[in-house]
C-alpha cells in the first residue's frame, strides 16, 4: 500500500474502534470489547510503521481528503500530510497508546464503564492523529480541541465522585483560555498568509524576500505559544494537570504525559519557520524563561507531594518546562528526543504507579505504602528503570536527551544552564524519594490491603517491560558524537532531510559535551545515593500533612497557586455573575424597563376602564387595529 | 407551488381546530412535514445562482397604497425557510409526551406561527415583510399565554410592550422611507438615496425592531423572564426560530436599505453585541434554573452572531448562516433537555438536581454530545460558524474579536455547570425514566444534523454562499466594504 492509502488507514481505524464499542460494545464481553480498541490501535502502529519506512527517506507526501469549506479568500481542507516529524509523532501515539490500551485491559478490568472507557480512548487517539497527521493548522485546531474533549470525558470518567467532574471541568476551561489564543494565532496566519497549510505557509517564509513586520510575527508566534501552555500545561495554565490525575493512570499515562500534553511541542516545532524568524526572537525568549520557570517551580512542588499520581504530575510539568526551554533556545530537534524519551519513561513511570495502586486497592498515598519491591517485583524493577532514566542516570535514555537540552543551554545561556542543573537536581530527588519510599522499607498500609498485594496479570506487566526497554535503549535514537563517529545524531538527520524548517545544525565540542555529561551524570548519581541514605538507611517517612513547615508546607501546598486563581479570577466572576444578576439585571435593567411600563400604564388608566379586563383578546384586537391603522394610515397618505 | 407555503399552514392551523382530539398529534406531524416537503421541493427547484427567485406580483396590488405582492426566495430565504420547516415537526415530535400535544388550539397556533414565519422570510415587499412579523407575535404570545406557567402574566406583557415597541419603531422607518420610494418593493426602497444622517435614524428603527428580538443587550430584559415563563414548545419557537427572524431582517432589510448608516451603525451595534456575548455568558454561570441558563446562553450565542453579521464581511456572513442554522437545532435540543429533566422531576432548579446519567444512560449520553454542540467543539456546526465569525471580528477589530472570544472559554463554564450539577455527582431520585422515544428521534436528528454540518459545512455555504454575495455586491457601503 502506498503511503496515501496508508494515511487514512490510520487516522480511521481508532475512530472505527471507538464507534465499534460506543454502539454495541455495551452488550459484547469485556475481553472482545478491549480486544477491538487495542486491536485496532496495533494495527494502527504497523500500517503507520509500514508508512514511516517509506516516508523516512523520501518527500513529504500530502493526502486530500475533502475539502471541508471554501469561502471567498481560503478554504480549510481535511488534508493528511506524512513527513518525519508527523510519521514520528504517529509512531508515538500509535506505539505507546497500544501498550497502554493494553495495559487498560488489565486495569480497568472490574469498572462497570469498560466499554466506555475504551471507546473514548480510541477517540482520543483519533483526535490526537487529526492533530499531528494534518496538514494544516486548521486539522490541528480540530484534532487539538479534540483531544481536549476527551481528556475532559476521561478526567471525569469515575464522574459519581463530583469532586472528578470538577477536575474535568478546570481541565477543560484552562486549555479552552489556551485555545482561545491559538485560534487568534490562526486567524492571524490567515490575515497574513491567506492559507493555513503548513507546506504554504513555510514556502512562503522561507522564500526570498519575504516580508513580515515584527509586530505581526510577534503575534502570531506568542499568540501559537499561548496555546502551548494550555495544552502542555505551562504558568500560567498548568494547575489544571495535577487535578487531571483524577481521571483513571492509564488516562494519566497516555494523555497527560505522552501524547497530548506535548501537543505544543509538536505545534512549536512544527511552526519552527515562524519562531526562527525576525521578530519572534522576544517570543522565544519568552517561550525559554516561562519554560524555565515551570520547570523549577513544577519540580519544586513535586518534592513534597505525598500521592504518587500528583508526583509524577508535577514532574510532567516540569519535564515540558525544560522542553520549552528547549524549543526556546531553537534546539527543536533536541525537544522531540526528549519528547520520545519522555513519552517511553514518562507512559512507565505512570503505568508502574498504576500498577503500584492496582496492587494497593486503590491508595496512592505513598505514607501508606513501603517495601513493596518483594511484593511486585517486576513493577519494582521497571518503575526503577523509569526512575534512573527520568533522573538522568548515565547511560539511559534520559541522560543523553536531557543533556542534549542542558547542552544546548551551556552554550549560549549559561544562566539557564545552572538553573536547568538546578531543576534536574531536584527532578532525581523527588523520584528517588517516590522511589524509595514506596518500594523500601516496612509496609505501612492496612493489613487487608497488604493480604490483597498482588503482582499485576501479564497484561499490565507486558506494557511495563516493554516501555522499560525502550526507556533504557532511547537513547540511541539521537547519540552525541562523543563515543562514536557514524550513526550519531540520527533523529537530527532524520528530520533535516524533509521536515521544512529543520537543520541537522551544529554541534557542541565532544570534549565540552563529555564533562557536561559527567558533571549532570555524576550529579544524578551522588543524588540517588544521598536519597537512598536518608529513606533507606535512616528510614525516614514523609511528615503528616500537619507537621510540614516552612519550604516543605509551600511545597506540599502547591505554592498555593490553585488559592491564588480562585482569589484573582474564579471568586471575581462568579461574584460578577451573580451580583450581576441581582443588581445589574434584576434591579436596574428590569426595574429600569418596569418604570417605563408604569408610566406608560397610568397613562392609559383612562382607557383601562373601558377594558375587557381578558388581556389576551385585548392583544389580539390591539394587533388588529394597529394594522389597521397602518393601512389606514397608507392609502390617506397617497390621496 | 410556492403557493403551498401559505396554504399549507393556513389549511393546517384552521383544519386541526375539527380534528377529533386523539389524533391532533399525529396531524400535527404530518402537516408540519408536508410543509417540509414544499420547503424541500422549492431548494430542488430553485437555480443555485443566488438570485432571488419571485413568484409573486409584482405590480402594484394597490395601487394607490404602494403595497406590491412580491414574494420571492433566494439561497438566504430557503435555508431559513428549511431551519423552520425541519424545526416545527422536531418541536411538535418533541411535545409528543405532553398533554399540550393533543390540544387543537395549540396545534393550531404552531402552524399559524409557521405561517407568519414562512411570510417573513419569503416577503420582497417591506409592508408584508412588517406585517408577517407581526403576525408571528400574536400565536407566539397566545402559546405562552394560555399554557405557560402559573405566574406568566407580568412577564408576557413585558414581551408584548418590548417586541412591540420594536415594531412600531420598525413601521416608522418603513413608512419615512417608503415617502421617497415608488412601493414597498425591496428594490424599489434599496432604490432610495438617503443623507447618511437619515439613514442612521431610520436605520435605528429597524435595528430597536431586532435588537430587541434578537435580544442584544441591553434590550433583552424580556427574554429570559418570557423564556421560563413559556411552555417549552413556546421556548422553543422563540428561540429556535422566531430570533432568527432578526437576524435575517439585518442582512436581509437593514443592511441593504441603509448601507449609508453603516459608518454610524456599526461599530456601536458591534459592541453592543459583543457586550451582550460576555454578559450573558457570564451571568450564566451563576442562574440556578436551568432554563434560564440555557435562556443568558442563547443571549450570549446569538449576540456573537449579530456582532458578525455587523462586520459585513463575506466569511463572517457565511459564518453567521452556518451559526444560525446551529443554534436553531441546539437552542431546541437543549431546551427539551431541560424539559426531560422537568417532566421527571418537577424541577429546573440545579441545586436539586443530580446523578442522573447513572439511572439513565442514553439521556446523558445525547445530553452530553448536545452540550459539547453548545461549546461549538470540532466536528460540530458551531465550531466552523464559529470560526468564521470570530475570524471575521478579530479582522475587523483585534480587541474586540478577543472579547467575543472569550465565548469559548465561558461557554464551557455555565454548559458544563448545568450539565454537570443536574447529570452528576450522588443520586437525587429514586428513579429517572431514560428516554421516550420521541425524545430520542429529536435529539438524535439534532445531533446527527450538527455533526454533518460539522464534519461538512460546504452543504450549508454552498447553498447560501452565491445568494450572501450578491446581497454583498449590491451593497457598497461607504466604508467600502
Amino acid at each position: 500500500m502506498s503511503v496515501s492509502q496508508l494515511l487514512p488507514l490510520i487516522l480511521l481505524l481508532p475512530l472505527i474502534g471507538a464507534f465499534i464499542n460506543g454502539t454495541i460494545g455495551k452488550s459484547l464481553s469485556k475481553v472482545v470489547v478491549g480486544t477491538i480498541a487495542t486491536g485496532v490501535m496495533a494495527i494502527s502502529f504497523v500500517l503507520a510503521l509500514m508508512a514511516f519506512m517509506s516516508v523516512q527517506h523520501g518527500e513529504p507526501v500530502t493526502v486530500h481528503l475533502f475539502t471541508m469549506i471554501k469561502t471567498s479568500s481560503f478554504s480549510l481542507n481535511a488534508r493528511l500530510f506524512a513527513d518525519n516529524l508527523s510519521m514520528w509523532m504517529t509512531l508515538i501515539v500509535t506505539g505507546v497508546g497500544t501498550l497502554i490500551h493494553l495495559f487498560s485491559m488489565g486495569y480497568m478490568k472490574h469498572d462497570a464503564g469498560y466499554y466506555k472507557f475504551f471507546t473514548y480512548l480510541n477517540l482520543f487517539i483519533f483526535a490526537m492523529l487529526t492533530l499531528v497527521l494534518g496538514s494544516n493548522y486548521f486539522m490541528l485546531f480540530f484534532g487539538w480541541e479534540g483531544v481536549g474533549i476527551c481528556s475532559y470525558l476521561l478526567i471525569g470518567f469515575w464522574y459519581q465522585d463530583f469532586k472528578n467532574t470538577l477536575a474535568a471541568r478546570k481541565a477543560f476551561i484552562m486549555n479552552r483560555i489556551g485555545d482561545l489564543g491559538l485560534l487568534i494565532g490562526l486567524f492571524l496566519i490567515l490575515g497574513k498568509f491567506g492559507t493555513l497549510e503548513y507546506g504554504e505557509v513555510a514556502k512562503a517564509v522561507m522564500t526570498e524576500g519575504f516580508e513580515i513586520s515584527e509586530m505581526l510575527i510577534f503575534g502570531i508566534t506568542i499568540c501559537l505559544f499561548i496555546g502551548a501552555t494550555g495544552k502542555s500545561a505551562q504558568i500560567p495554565l498548568f494547575t489544571w494537570l495535577p487535578d487531571a490525575m483524577a481521571g483513571p493512570t492509564p488516562v494519566s499515562a497516555l494523555i497527560h504525559a505522552a501524547t497530548m500534553v506535548t501537543a505544543g511541542i509538536f505545534l512549536t516545532v512544527r511552526s519552527n519557520y515562524l519562531f526562527e524568524l525576525e521578530g519572534a526572537h522576544l517570543t522565544k525568549d519568552i517561550m525559554l524563561y516561562i519554560g524555565l520557570a515551570t520547570s523549577i517551580v513544577a519540580a519544586f512542588i513535586a518534592m513534597r507531594q505525598n500521592d504518587i499520581k500528583k508526583v509524577l504530575a508535577y514532574s510532567t510539568v516540569s519535564q515540558l518546562g525544560m522542553l520549552f526551554v528547549a524549543l526556546g533556545m531553537g534546539a527543536y530537534t533536541a525537544a522531540m528526543f526528549h519528547v520520545t524519551t519522555h513519552a517511553f519513561f514518562k507512559a512507565l513511570l505512570f503505568l508502574g504507579s498504576g500498577s503500584v495502586i492496582h496492587a494497593m486497592s486503590d491508595e496512592q498515598d505513598i505514607r501508606k505504602m513501603g517495601g513493596l519491591r518483594k511484593k511486585i517485583p517486576i513493577t519494582h524493577i521497571t518503575f526503577l528503570i523509569g526512575t534512573l532514566a527520568i533522573s538522568g542516570i548515565p547511560l539511559l535514555s534520559g541522560f543523553y536527551s536531557k543533556d542534549e537540552i542542558i547542552g544546548h543551554a551551556f552554550e549560549s545561556h549559561k544562566f539557564v544552564y545552572f538553573a536547568l542543573m538546578f531543576s534536574s537536581a531536584l527532578t532525581a530527588i523527588y523520584m528517588f524519594r517516590l522511589y524509595f519510599v514506596t518500594f523500601f522499607g516496612t509496609f505501612r498500609g492496612t493489613h487487608e490491603q497488604e493480604h490483597h498485594l498482588h503482582e499485576a496479570p501479564a497484561s499490565m506487566t507486558l506494557p511495563l517491560v516493554i516501555l522499560a526497554i525502550l526507556s533504557v535503549v532511547g537513547g540511541l535514537l539521537n547519540l552525541p558524537g562523543v563515543f562514536l563517529h557514524s550513526g550519531t545524531h540520527w533523529l537530527s538527520h532524520h528530520y533535516a532531510h524533509n521536515v521544512a524548517g529543520m537543520a541537522v545544525g551544529e554541534h557542541g565540542d565532544p570534549n565540552t559535551t563529555l564533562m557536561l555529561m559527567v558533571a549532570a551524570g555524576a550529579m544524578a548519581v551522588i543524588i540517588a545515593i544521598i536519597t537512598y541514605i536518608v529513606y533507606v538507611k535512616k528510614n525516614s517517612i514523609p511528615k503528616e500533612d500537619a507537621q510540614v513547615k516552612g519550604w516543605e508546607k509551600a511545597s506540599a501546598m502547591k505554592l498555593y497557586f490553585d488559592e491564588i486563581y480562585d482569589f484573582l479570577f474564579v471568586k471575581p466572576i462568579l461574584w460578577l455573575s451573580e451580583k450581576g444578576a441581582h443588581y445589574f439585571e434584576g434591579a436596574f435593567l428590569h426595574r429600569g424597563v418596569v418604570s417605563i411600563g408604569k408610566v406608560i400604564g397610568k397613562s392609559g388608566d383612562l382607557v383601562r376602564k373601558i377594558q375587557t379586563g381578558r388581556t389576551d383578546n385585548y392583544i389580539l384586537w390591539m394587533v388588529f387595529g394597529i394594522i389597521g391603522l397602518i393601512v389606514y394610515y397608507i392609502i390617506y397618505s397617497k390621496n | 407551488m410556492e403557493v403551498l407555503l401559505f396554504i399549507l399552514p393556513v389549511f393546517f392551523a384552521l383544519s386541526v381546530l375539527i380534528v377529533p382530539k386523539s389524533g391532533v398529534r399525529a396531524y400535527g406531524i404530518i402537516g408540519s412535514l408536508a410543509v417540509l416537503g414544499v420547503v424541500i421541493a422549492c431548494m430542488m427547484q430553485y437555480s443555485n445562482d443566488g438570485t432571488v427567485h419571485l413568484f409573486g406580483n409584482k405590480e402594484e396590488w394597490l395601487r394607490s397604497t404602494g403595497i406590491t405582492m412580491s414574494f420571492g426566495y433566494d439561497g438566504i430565504s430557503l435555508l431559513m425557510l428549511l431551519l423552520t420547516a425541519v424545526l416545527v415537526p422536531l418541536i411538535l415530535v418533541s411535545n409528543f409526551k405532553n398533554e399540550l400535544a393533543e390540544n387543537r388550539l395549540f396545534t393550531s397556533m404552531v402552524f399559524f406561527m409557521q405561517l407568519g414565519l414562512i411570510g417573513v422570510f419569503i416577503s420582497m415587499d417591506g409592508l408584508w415583510f412588517y406585517v408577517f412579523w407581526e403576525i408571528t407575535l400574536i400565536p407566539i404570545f397566545l402559546i405562552s399565554w394560555w399554557f405557560g406557567a402559573p405566574e406568566r402574566k407580568a412577564a408576557l406583557m413585558k414581551f408584548f410592550i418590548y417586541t412591540f415597541v420594536g415594531s412600531l419603531a420598525m413601521l416608522a422607518a418603513l413608512i419615512g422611507l417608503k415617502v421617497n420610494a415608488a412601493s414597498f418593493q425591496i428594490e424599489d426602497l434599496k432604490a432610495v438615496i438617503l443623507t447618511s444622517k437619515t439613514a442612521c435614524w431610520l436605520a435605528l428603527g429597524f435595528f430597536l425592531a431586532f435588537a430587541i428580538k434578537i435580544p442584544i443587550f441591553p434590550f433583552h430584559t424580556w427574554q429570559p423572564d418570557t423564556y421560563t415563563k413559556s411552555p417549552m414548545a413556546g421556548t422553543m419557537l422563540l428561540s429556535g426560530i422566531m430570533l432568527k427572524m432578526a437576524l435575517y431582517g439585518m442582512i436581509r432589510w437593514m443592511i441593504p436599505l441603509f448601507p449609508e448608516a453603516m459608518s454610524c451603525l456599526q461599530y456601536p451595534v458591534i459592541i453592543l453585541a459583543t457586550i451582550g456575548v460576555v454578559y450573558g455568558a457570564i451571568i450564566a454561570i451563576k442562574q440556578k434554573d436551568m432554563k434560564r441558563v440555557f435562556a443568558f446562553a442563547s443571549m450570549s450565542h446569538v449576540g456573537l452572531i449579530a456582532a458578525a453579521i455587523m462586520v459585513w464581511d463575506f466569511d463572517a456572513l457565511s459564518g453567521s448562516m452556518v451559526q444560525i442554522v446551529n443554534h436553531g437545532l441546539v437552542a431546541v435540543g437543549l431546551f427539551l433537555a431541560v424539559e426531560i429533566i422537568e417532566r421527571r422531576t418537577g424541577t429546573r432548579n440545579l441545586p436539586d438536581l443530580g446523578g442522573f446519567a447513572k439511572q439513565a444512560p442514553k439521556f446523558a449520553f445525547w445530553f452530553a454530545v448536545l452540550a459539547f454542540a453548545s461549546v461549538s467543539v470540532p466536528l460540530t456546526s458551531g465550531f466552523i460558524g464559529e470560526f468564521l465569525m470570530l475570524k471575521g471580528l478579530v479582522q475587523f477589530d483585534m480587541i474586540i474579536g478577543i472579547i467575543a472570544g472569550t465565548t469559548l472559554i465561558l461557554g464551557a463554564v455555565y454548559t458544563f455547570r448545568a450539565y454537570q450539577l443536574s447529570m452528576y455527582g450522588p443520586v437525587t431520585r429514586d428513579q429517572f425514566a431514560d428516554l421516550h422515544w420521541s425524545e430520542l428521534i429529536v435529539l438524535a436528528i439534532i445531533i446527527i444534523a450538527v455533526v454533518i454540518l460539522g464534519v461538512y459545512p460546504a452543504i450549508i455555504t454552498d447553498f447560501v454562499n452565491p445568494s450572501l454575495k450578491i446581497v454583498l455586491e449590491t451593497v457598497s457601503t461607504p466604508s467600502g466594504l
